[in-house]
């Protein structure tokens, strides 16, 4: 992994790590939006713009692919990359889960 | 009584919230946003008053991929109203949302929506001015005829009028930072 990659998504945005979790299985933009929904019961709800940004600009960077189109949504799913990064991401995740859990 | 109306009104580039705010209180006023066209020439027709929120993005790979593009923002409750001068106008009732929504939900796509918007604007200027303009007042000014003295003056024109134009936007641009930072 480059470090441009490192720099942009280690961390990343709560949008971003969602997006990421959600596509190991091949979904499209919308269906995640539901899906993040109803894993944080309705607290975190992806806007379309940001949507569509974060899957052009992961899939320009590589994260995720694009497999095919139905009814003019596009269907994408994680690359090694992405697993990488998620990879790291849970990593960071349950290192700062674990610390506050401590103090608390 | 009229049914449609005109509007003429000018925002500067980076105030596309100024025009959203403007378009959602006419909506409150009961004139329904139908296009915009030349500068900024607003279109209306007579409707029901109602909140609702206007949203403008500016997206490039999204106007390329416009079928998808529109199909998201559908999806998510949003109706595509127009594409105008690389921005992309949206609405959605305020009834039906949870909360207040906005097209975009988090600091990092709000930044990437204004780099797009300085690129889009700066780029092509930036382009014409390096490769056309520069280069011709060197070639113009050592060359001895007539013409040439003319165009000198043509090229040397246009150089002050494109210095004009970035500072312009940088202005813009500058004055639209410094109210974000806040």
């Amino acid at each position: 992994m480059d470090s441009h990659i490192k720099k942009v998504y280690v961390p990343m945005t709560e949008t971003g790590f969602y997006i990421l979790l959600c596509l190991r299985e091949e979904s499209h933009g919308y269906n995640i939006v539901r899906k993040v929904e109803l894993l944080t019961q309705g607290e975190v709800r992806i806007s379309p713009g940001t949507m569509y940004g974060s899957l052009s600009k992961m899939e320009k960077d590589g994260l995720i692919q694009f497999v095919r189109e139905e009814d003019k949504r596009k269907i994408y799913c994680i690359t090694d990359l992405g697993k990488e990064v998620l990879a790291l991401e849970m990593k960071r995740i349950e290192r700062l889960y674990r610390n506050m859990t401590e103090v608390r | 009584m009229q049914d449609t109306k005109t509007e003429f009104k000018y925002f500067p580039v980076f105030e596309w919230e100024k025009e959203q705010d403007y378009l959602r209180q006419q909506h409150k006023n009961g004139w329904k946003f139908v296009r915009v066209s030349f500068i900024g020439v607003y279109h209306f027709e007579r409707c029901r008053p109602e909140d609702t929120v206007y949203q403008l993005d500016y997206n490039p790979d999204g106007l390329e991929h416009k079928e998808e593009y529109i199909q998201m923002f559908h999806d998510c409750g949003w109706e595509y109203l127009q594409d105008f001068w690389g921005y992309s106008y949206f609405r959605k009732p305020a009834s039906e949302m949870n909360g207040d929504e906005e097209i975009f939900c988090d600091e990092a796509s709000r930044t990437e929506m204004i780099k797009q918007v300085l690129k889009g604007h700066m780029l092509p200027p930036l382009i014409l001015f390096t490769l056309i303009i520069l280069p011709n007042i060197y070639i113009q000014s050592h060359n001895n005829r007539p013409v040439n003295d003319i165009l000198t003056i043509v090229f040397l024109a246009l150089f002050i009028i494109y210095l004009v134009i970035f500072l312009f936007i940088g202005y813009q641009f500058w004055k639209y930072w410094k109210l974000l930072r806040k």
